[in-house]
């Protein structure tokens, strides 16, 4: 599943958007994704992929998309999971 | 210039035994108790787990993203504020929303939202509390969604005097309106305290009821000798306040005219009151409805059920009412919808202007054994139908020392 589909899917179900406005060109304004709201759903993006936010979410984030390129950056520098599933911790062995 | 009367036009109630001020007050005329055993998660180690829930799921009015901003409280507060409106049968868009304006009382506000945070910082769940939860548990938050869902721009105040606080929000509002500052206010109170923090603190404090081993739902039992406290309680209730010519203007029904309003402190201890106090209170009231004692045919207790404040209540009212205070009928509702504390004095209100409208008093229900210091006619028991009511005093006194007293005259031929 994309990271546009897993955002589009929390936005229909969490935010009451509609499925057909949940393009990645949609803008947080026209979806009433209010500063508060898109720090809220970022929390939900951190359980979801294991990622941690460090210091603020960043505030030039305006479409959909623009969250898509923040959270696949997250995840591209989410530590690597071992095989047995446990987080890898950074210096370790 | 004439004086300007304060019309009630509308009532909405969200609350133990109804969601409707019709709802709630055949269930009060019928004797029957909102109290109950509460649910593990809200009560567990409590040694009365005990509490009057409303039956009110947020989810069947509000969608879910709205339902996040929103505590419990500001849900139970639109919800009766709605109510009111459509009961008032207006319609504010052709209404100067600048002279429309909203006072709410709360004690606790969003207490469920404070207590979650807390508990996801404390119980170590987490490191992140939820970004709303400023916004949800702020005190003011119920009185703000009124004006902003109703478009109100007028006064928006939010009055926290513990179990006075909507009592306090309707004299205050009647007097905005008399003094011609506004024409129409939606007032009123909402509490949601019935989450397991704030009912610990409150049974640290020794004034809960013990829970009746035989009848939980007879727990709370003002002025008879074995009362043990008062038995917390949740919910809302609004009254549409209205001008009186401003109400006529408009074609609009009139319950009742809020015609007197006391307002006074006991400045001696934080918990315990003074009957100088609470009679001043309702000498006050009195002169501003410029009625006087022979005038009231019901009294709305306080009615806690706690051992001070009902010899307390009972022993300024007499010193108002003088002989009169013994054939004047007093009745605790608390007895049945428990203490919504700072919804109370609104609920109470809206209670005692059915008792106007019905020619109809509710009980004081479990009073099976009289205190010789609570001596005067509680309706013990069984309501009474077909009597005549012209006036009628609502009396909330609150910890903190506000005492808060409203008086409401009734509409037909007296």
């Amino acid at each position: 599943m994309s990271t546009l589909d897993t955002l589009a899917d929390i936005l229909v179900r969490d935010y009451g958007v509609a499925r057909e406005q949940a393009t990645s060109d949609a803008t947080l304004a026209t979806l009433k994704i209010d500063s508060l709201s898109l720090l809220e759903l970022m929390f939900k993006i951190e359980d979801r992929y294991g990622v941690k936010i460090a210091g603020d979410t960043p505030t030039d984030l305006v479409t959909v998309n623009d969250v898509v390129r923040y959270i696949d950056e997250l995840i591209a520098r989410r530590p690597k999971l071992r095989a047995g599933g446990a987080t890898e911790v950074p210096g370790g062995k | 210039m004439k004086q300007r009367r304060v019309a009630v036009t509308g009532m909405g109630v969200v609350a133990p035994l109804g969601n409707s001020s019709e709802e709630l007050f055949e269930n009060l005329g019928a004797g029957r108790s909102g109290v109950h055993r509460l649910a593990d998660s809200q009560a567990r180690g409590m040694r009365s787990p005990i509490g009057a829930p409303v039956n009110f799921d947020g989810g069947a009015h509000f969608p879910e993203p709205r339902l996040r901003m929103l505590d419990r409280v500001s849900q139970l507060a639109l919800v009766a504020a709605g109510q009111a409106i459509a009961d008032a049968r207006l319609a504010f868009a052709g209404e100067r929303r600048e002279r429309c304006g909203v006072f709410v009382g709360s004690a606790l506000g969003g207490a469920a939202t404070t207590e979650e945070g807390y508990h996801t910082l404390y119980a170590g769940r987490s490191d992140r509390i939820q970004p709303y939860s400023v916004l949800n548990a702020m005190t003011n938050a119920p009185a703000s969604w009124i004006g902003i869902d109703h478009g109100l721009s007028g006064p928006i105040l939010t009055y926290s005097t513990a179990c006075s606080s909507s009592a306090v929000a309707l004299g205050e509002a009647a007097r905005r309106i008399k003094c011609g500052e506004v024409d129409v206010m939606l007032a009123g109170g909402a509490e949601a305290p019935l989450v397991f923090g704030v009912l610990r603190a409150w049974e640290a404090m020794r004034t809960l009821a013990t829970e009746d081993p035989q009848d939980p739902s007879a727990s709370c039992r003002p002025f008879s000798r074995t009362r043990t406290g008062l038995v917390l309680g949740e919910g809302a209730a609004f009254a549409v306040l209205e001008e009186w010519d401003h109400a006529v203007a408009r074609g609009a029904p009139i319950h009742a005219e809020l015609s007197g309003y006391g307002l006074t402190s006991d400045v001696t201890h934080i918990t315990r009151p003074t009957a100088a106090g609470q009679a001043n209170a309702m000498r006050a009231a009195l002169d501003s409805a410029i009625l006087d004692p022979n005038d009231v045919d019901y009294i709305n207790a306080h009615g806690t059920g706690t051992l001070q404040n009902d010899a307390v209540e009972t022993a300024a009212i007499k010193a108002v009412f003088g002989e009169r205070a013994y054939s004047i009928p007093v009745s605790s509702t608390k007895s049945m919808h428990g203490h919504l504390l700072g919804a109370a004095g609104a609920l109470e209100f809206v209670i005692a202007v059915m008792c106007l409208k019905r020619a109809a008093v509710p009980p004081t229900m479990h009073l099976n054994s009289p205190d010789p210091a609570c001596d005067l006619d509680y309706v013990a028991g069984k309501a009474r139908h077909g009597i005549s009511v012209r006036a009628v005093m609502s009396n909330s006194f609150a910890f903190g020392g506000t005492n808060a007293v409203l008086i409401a005259k009734g509409i037909g031929p007296h």
